[in-house]
């Protein structure tokens, strides 16, 4: 259920980014999973997986950086670094 | 095609789905009302069309803390119906399964979202810096319960391993033999974590709880029983709907499971102990007396121990079942579909989840029905509130919303994490 609304959150982050720059298609997003966010690389690509689904994202390749620094000021965070989009 | 790429450092957000109203008229508690974003009833419709087979995979979606216990209910639901019996390593691999996720999520709950709390920090991240081989323990043993769920569940990427009847692929002695080094440090790690969990400060706050959960004739329930409580129920889970209704409640778009004709009752670790004390491991047991817990606890405060006791059991029960492992000759047993109902609760680590659904003759699905502990606690939750927010009315309005977040992170980390985005309207006439 939380990560339900953090992939909407996310979701609605990249349709805006690729809305703006008038993108046919995200190709790649980079993210970054803080040491303390409750979320491993293959929870989070299952996750984008379902919420990407049928959106300019699906499919869209992921960079995602596990972070292991438990003081870093974002620890409990997911950070989303970069959007690649198709021109 | 030509790409290009947009540098944007957004930090992802939960959105507050979850919202707490606390009315005081003068000097007395008034009401108390909670409200919790739900989504099983998005998915009971969208399984309606759906082969039975698809179920596992479906309701895994629903909660990413506790996938296995949403595939269990529905694999165990459609055997019910189709009268197949899972036995032997099958039914231990299951229930390493069951081990796997409850090592997570209840490490999860306790380290990250609990323990704060009673040292007075404000999250994980703060904790860390004050004491990191705490945190450090904690990540690890989390990560000892994820290392099984990612065996089992099959590939990384798309952990779908668990089919109706088995699993598509059982492990090999060998392939589960690396875990049993790692599982003995995790029960030496679990039995840590209750003592140190025992010495936090804990509030006097007992209540008189309507327990209710899964009890076994040998084992401490997870994937089968009764249901049973602690004033005299004593029902198969065929006979759920005739005993447990559900209200729609005005304040939330939830709804609010009661014992018939309007009981709140409590689901979760401390009903779960409570009722089933005697079927814990001996050194889940003797941990839990030193650590001063009767085999009752009503103290929701306390469940932080009684959340680190089960991990305890857990781990054992993963040793046991890695040491015995004799891989099956078949990863399933096969199935028959028919027209039929089936019904299953398996205890998810916050509390007992119930799943029923009606198949037609072609094997789809035409009806679902899904109670999630959520929904089956939000009444006593709301109690509880009431009773402790009545001793802190003079409180200031931080203090208060400090006071309200960490009683509701006692209960389910579906809510714990939701609370830290909680809405609270506190209104004072
Ligand atoms: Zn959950």
């Amino acid at each position: 259920m939380h990560e339900a609304s953090l992939m909407k959150d996310l979701m609605r982050k990249i349709e805006g980014v690729a809305r703006e720059q008038n993108a046919s298609r995200v190709l790649g997003i980079s993210v970054r999973l803080g040491a303390l966010s409750h979320m491993s690389a293959s929870h989070f690509r299952e996750h984008f997986a379902v919420a990407s689904r049928g959106s300019v994202a699906e499919g869209a390749r992921l960079r995602i950086e596990v972070l292991s620094d438990m003081n870093d000021p974002h620890a409990l965070e997911i950070l989303l670094e970069n959007v690649e989009i198709a021109e | 095609m030509k790409s290009r790429t947009i540098k944007v450092d957004y930090l992802a957000r939960v959105e507050g789905e979850g919202a707490l109203l606390v009315k005081i008229k003068g000097n007395t508690l008034a009401d108390v009302k909670l409200k919790i974003f739900e989504p099983p009833r998005f998915f009971e419709a969208f399984l309606r069309g759906r082969r039975y087979s698809e179920a596992p995979d479906i309701t895994a979606r629903i909660c990413g803390i506790c996938p296995i216990a949403y595939q269990m209910s529905a694999v165990h639901a459609m055997e019910d119906a189709f009268d197949v019996q899972v036995q032997g390593p099958l039914r231990e691999l299951r229930r390493l399964l069951y081990c796997g996720e409850w090592i997570e999520s209840h490490t999860l709950h306790v380290y990250m979202l609990h323990a704060p709390d009673f040292l007075g920090f404000q999250d994980a991240i703060q904790l860390a810096r004050e004491h990191p081989a705490v945190v450090q323990r904690g990540l690890k043993l989390k990560k000892s319960g994820n290392e099984i769920v990612t065996l089992l569940g099959g590939r990384e990427i798309h952990p779908v391993n668990v089919r109706v009847g088995g699993f598509y692929r059982v492990p090999t002695r060998k392939e589960l033999e690396p875990l049993l080094e790692q599982m003995k440090w995790a029960r030496d790690a679990a039995l840590e974590t209750v003592r140190w969990s025992a010495q936090l400060p804990f509030p006097e706050f007992e209540q008189d709880y309507t327990f209710v959960s899964l009890r076994h004739p040998d084992e401490y329930p997870f994937n089968e029983g009764r249901l049973v409580s602690n004033r005299g129920l004593d029902i198969s889970v065929h006979d759920y709907d005739d005993y447990f209704t559900e209200e729609q409640v005005a304040h939330s778009n939830a709804l609010h499971s009661v014992l018939k004709p309007g009981t709140p009752y409590f689901v979760g670790p401390l009903a779960r102990y409570s009722l089933n004390f005697d079927r814990l491991s001996p050194v889940a047991q003797e941990a839990a007396r030193s650590a001063g817990l009767g085999s009752e606890c009503r103290n929701p405060f306390k469940s932080i121990i009684v959340r680190s006791v089960e991990i305890l059991q857990a781990c054992d029960e993963a040793i046991r079942i890695i040491e015995g492992y004799q891989r099956p000759d078949r990863p399933d047993v096969p199935i028959q579909p028919g027209a039929a109902r089936g019904y299953a609760c398996t205890e998810a680590p916050r509390g007992t989840l119930y799943h029923r659904y009606r198949i037609d003759e072609s094997g789809t699905i035409r009806e679902a029905k899904i109670v999630p502990p959520t929904s089956q606690n939000q009444k006593t939750i709301e109690q509880d509130l009431r009773h402790f927010v009545a001793g802190h009315l003079d409180d200031s309005q931080d203090e208060l919303r400090w006071r309200c977040e960490q009683a509701i992170r006692n209960y389910d980390p579906c809510i714990s994490c939701a609370t830290h985005f909680l809405k609270l309207d506190i209104e004072r006439e």
